[in-house]
């Protein structure tokens, strides 16, 4: 068992966090209003190397897995959940088209896309379905994602992932949270440019699409909570740092477990997507069972955390000149991404039904072989 | 980064479920119905003797493994020396699999117990060899013991009121103790006294009392809503007499220590680099909140496997507000053990880990009693029967976030870490 980070994971760990405290946090208001990160800030992030991660290192990517998306996706949720999504604009849509059809699907379809600035990609989990699918079309409406347009839909369904590379029409919105990444409506009507029909190829996905949103709500907690702890030191009440009142004190205190337990598990959570191959195994399904228990706890971790972050400021958290209640919109909005708590709930809950051992004698992630790299 | 066990580990491990499934569950569940601990010359000690159990980890050999073992006390550890499958990490997955099978046996077994890091950090090599001597190949199962807790002072150890008072030759103790485990039974005590109550921790001796000292009796096994298995002892000392011998982190000084120090006395109490030295081990790189809290991860699963086998048998599992609240106990249970690791790992790695013992410990227990409790309304009014695993374990687990370090002393602790909580004026 080791808790550290390969020297190279450390290194690109202490890279998105010097490049999230510098870049994005002065900046995040600026980037919620203009709808998207400043092109100074866009082009240093590709410099910086942060793009392309899990792309494989013949597309030009980094070739790294789960372990370092979640450890860049903290680092810069903690600075600006929005501006974080928007500097990905692949995001999980790299697992999907990975499911889809391997390196030749990213050629085919990532690529293009981030050869083009400003394009993004949007993954939605539809298995109500929400988008029906006929006669190699898909058409419907989606509610909202968080972009301003699209240039590639990725749709998971239970047992099937497809892309569409036309017909996305954005039609854009206010957005409750997240606005630096955009906030449209998705008017769907175009042909599918492919698609597999595999429910572990498709469950695989979800899992890599939780996992990045449960890294950057990990992220979002954990600067509520360094904030909030930070104000209550300086700000005084009744004689003394409001810090120093009990109630205040535990409050602070319930948060660092919160923020911990929840990074831990989507830690644990990569590190078992990282080694279990795509496949239907055993040690496979339970990744993807972990990873939806770490979208569930980073979830409940920052919606515990947030709004007590504005709690504890006050009126000054409610706020728009301290970052407390943008926050707190980011991780609502961030929950509802992916079919949300409820689906992963549904998801872990089918899973735990289905095991001898929820949590057996020993079920740790497996070892080091693979971690941090791409699956092949 | 890796979160996988070695094949020392495993191999415990499965020597733990071993024991634990053969031994440990039934023996667990006939004390609990009988109501009484299990007996000292019960076989099953004789036999964890045989096995190579209830030994110390301090081999005799200088004292930088018993240093680490004062780190890190988790009962039923075995294996000395072995820096694979030894560490806390070890002892602490050791610990919650013996406590997925029954905590209260596990409390209950063999060894010098919380006796020994006291002993080991604050012992002279003639102390150890006297105490902890006996304990590495022990002929008969031995008991040490450990007694802070008092009728008036839990939580707030500067409040205990045992007089130790100077006399030729040794002090004289006065006052009573409550609720350690496995005294009656044991061969000595390390017993925390203090030479003047205003002086807070700072007054604390501690003292080895060894069984039969005139003065040191009335043991009470306590009556206890759970974990039966082993016996919460409280006991008294009558103007005990303890050699100067028998005196923990006093190598020097002690005889000219009458307890009573001048106002604004310059220097430290005698002894108190020893004991700020073990104050130091427990608290830095602590291994004991983890463990304890790893207890609690073992009961809860063994709740929530309980639950989920009666829920299947019952077909609940067809309902989805079932399956939600049996997936939130299994998601805090195994975020609850993740916090456990890291605060284990850390202190393996002799890195301060203040914050995350407690995280752990703060975490844990309200995991396991939250499982047991899911799995009595699971088992409905078959939970009301009061004959069932879970209902047990629902009693058992509510102690974990009492004993070592309650949970609100836990959020003190974390709160001092965090934003420099200040402690209370006395």
């Amino acid at each position: 068992m080791d808790f550290d980070l390969a020297p190279e994971l450390a290194l690109l760990q202490e890279t998105a966090r010097a490049f999230a405290q510098d870049r994005l946090r002065p900046h995040e208001r600026e980037h919620e209003r203009a709808r998207r990160p400043g092109d100074a800030v866009l082009r240093l992030h590709r410099e910086t190397g942060l793009a392309g991660l899990e792309l494989p290192e013949s597309l030009g990517g980094a070739g790294l897995g789960a372990l370092a998306r979640v450890l860049v996706n903290e680092e810069l949720a903690a600075a600006d959940p929005g501006a974080a999504v928007a500097l990905d604009p692949l995001g999980p849509a790299v697992a999907a088209l990975r499911a889809i059809g391997g390196e030749v699907a990213l050629r085919g379809f990532a690529l293009p896309l981030l050869a083009r600035p400003e394009a993004r990609a949007a993954v939605l989990v539809d298995t109500r379905p929400r988008l029906r699918v006929a006669e190699g079309r898909a058409r419907g409406r989606w509610p909202w994602a968080p972009a301003d347009r699209v240039d590639l839909l990725v749709v998971l369904e239970r047992e099937r992932v497809y892309v569409l590379r036309d017909g996305v029409t954005a039609t854009p919105l206010r957005g409750a949270g997240l606005r630096a990444a955009g906030a449209s409506e998705l008017s769907v009507d175009g042909a599918i440019a492919a698609e597999i029909v595999s429910t572990p190829r498709a469950r695989r996905a979800l899992a890599h699409a939780r996992l990045w949103a449960a890294s950057l709500l990990v992220g979002t907690a954990r600067a509520a909570a360094e904030r909030s702890r930070a104000y209550a030191l300086e700000r005084v009440a009744f004689g003394r740092p409001i810090a120093h009142h009990q109630a205040l004190a535990f409050l602070i205190a319930d948060m660092a477990p919160a923020v911990e337990a929840a990074r831990l598990a989507t830690w644990d959570a990569a590190l078992r997507l990282d080694a279990a191959p795509d496949d239907d195994g055993l040690g496979a399904q339970r990744a993807d069972e972990m990873a939806a228990c770490a979208f569930l706890e980073a979830a409940e971790a920052a919606a515990f955390v947030t709004p007590n972050g504005v709690q504890i400021l006050g009126g000054h958290g409610f706020m728009q000149d301290h970052p407390l209640e943008k926050w707190m919109r980011e991780a609502k909005a961030l929950s509802l991404l992916f079919g949300g708590v409820d689906l992963a709930r549904e998801d872990a809950g089918r899973a735990l039904a289905a095991a001898d051992e929820p949590l057996a004698l020993v079920a740790p992630a497996p070892g080091p072989a693979g971690a941090g790299e791409a699956p092949r | 980064m890796n979160l996988d066990l070695d094949e020392a580990t495993r191999a415990r491990l499965a020597q733990a479920r071993a024991l634990g499934e053969r031994e440990m569950r039934p023996l667990g569940l006939e004390a609990d119905r009988l109501g009484r601990p299990t007996p000292a010359d019960h076989p099953f000690f004789q036999r964890l003797v045989q096995l190579g159990l209830g030994r110390t980890r301090w081999t005799g050999e200088g004292d930088t493994e018993a240093d680490r073992a004062a780190a890190g006390a988790a009962p039923g550890g075995a294996s000395a020396g072995a820096a694979r499958g030894g560490g806390a990490v070890a002892n602490l997955l050791v610990a919650e699999e013996l406590s997925y099978w029954d905590r209260g046996v596990a409390v209950s077994f063999p060894g010098p117990g919380l006796g020994e890091a006291p002993v080991s950090a604050m012992g002279t090599p003639e102390q150890k060899e006297r105490f902890l001597g006996p304990f590495r190949a022990p002929d008969r199962p031995r008991w040490g013991a450990f007694a802070m807790t008092e009728p008036g002072a839990g939580s707030d150890v500067a409040g205990i009121r045992t007089l130790a008072r100077r006399v030729a030759g040794g002090w004289v103790l006065h006052g009573d103790k409550s609720f350690a485990a496995n005294a009656s039974r044991a061969d000595w005590i390390v017993v925390f006294a203090t030479v003047d109550p205003k002086r807070g921790r700072e007054g604390h001796r501690a003292f080895v009392v060894e069984r039969g000292t005139p003065g040191l009796g009335d043991f009470h096994v306590e009556h206890k809503m759970g974990l039966k298995a082993y016996e919460s002892t409280s006991f008294t000392l009558r103007d005990c007499f303890v050699p100067d011998e028998n005196v923990l982190g006093a190598r020097a000084g002690a005889a000219s220590d009458t307890g009573a120090r001048g106002a604004g006395g310059p220097g430290p109490p005698p002894g108190g680099e020893a004991r700020a030295g073990f104050k130091g081990a427990m608290q830095s790189f602590n291994a004991t909140r983890p463990a304890i809290a790893a207890m609690a991860v073992g009961m809860g699963r063994a709740a929530l496997d309980e639950s989920l086998r009666f829920a299947r048998e019952q077909g609940l599992l067809r309902d989805a507000r079932v399956r939600d609240r049996l997936e939130r106990v299994r998601r805090k249970l195994h975020a609850a053990r993740l916090l456990c690791w890291r605060a284990a790992w850390l202190a393996d790695e002799r890195r301060p880990n203040v914050l995350e013992a407690s995280m752990a410990k703060a975490v844990a227990p309200a995991a396991a009693l939250e499982a047991a409790c899911l799995g009595m309304e699971i088992l409905g009014e078959a939970g009301g029967r009061g004959d069932h695993l879970v209902e047990k374990l629902f009693r058992d687990a509510k102690a974990m976030d009492i004993v070592e370090g309650t949970g609100q002393i836990q959020r003190i602790v974390m709160a001092r870490q965090l934003v420099g909580l200040p402690r209370e004026e006395r």
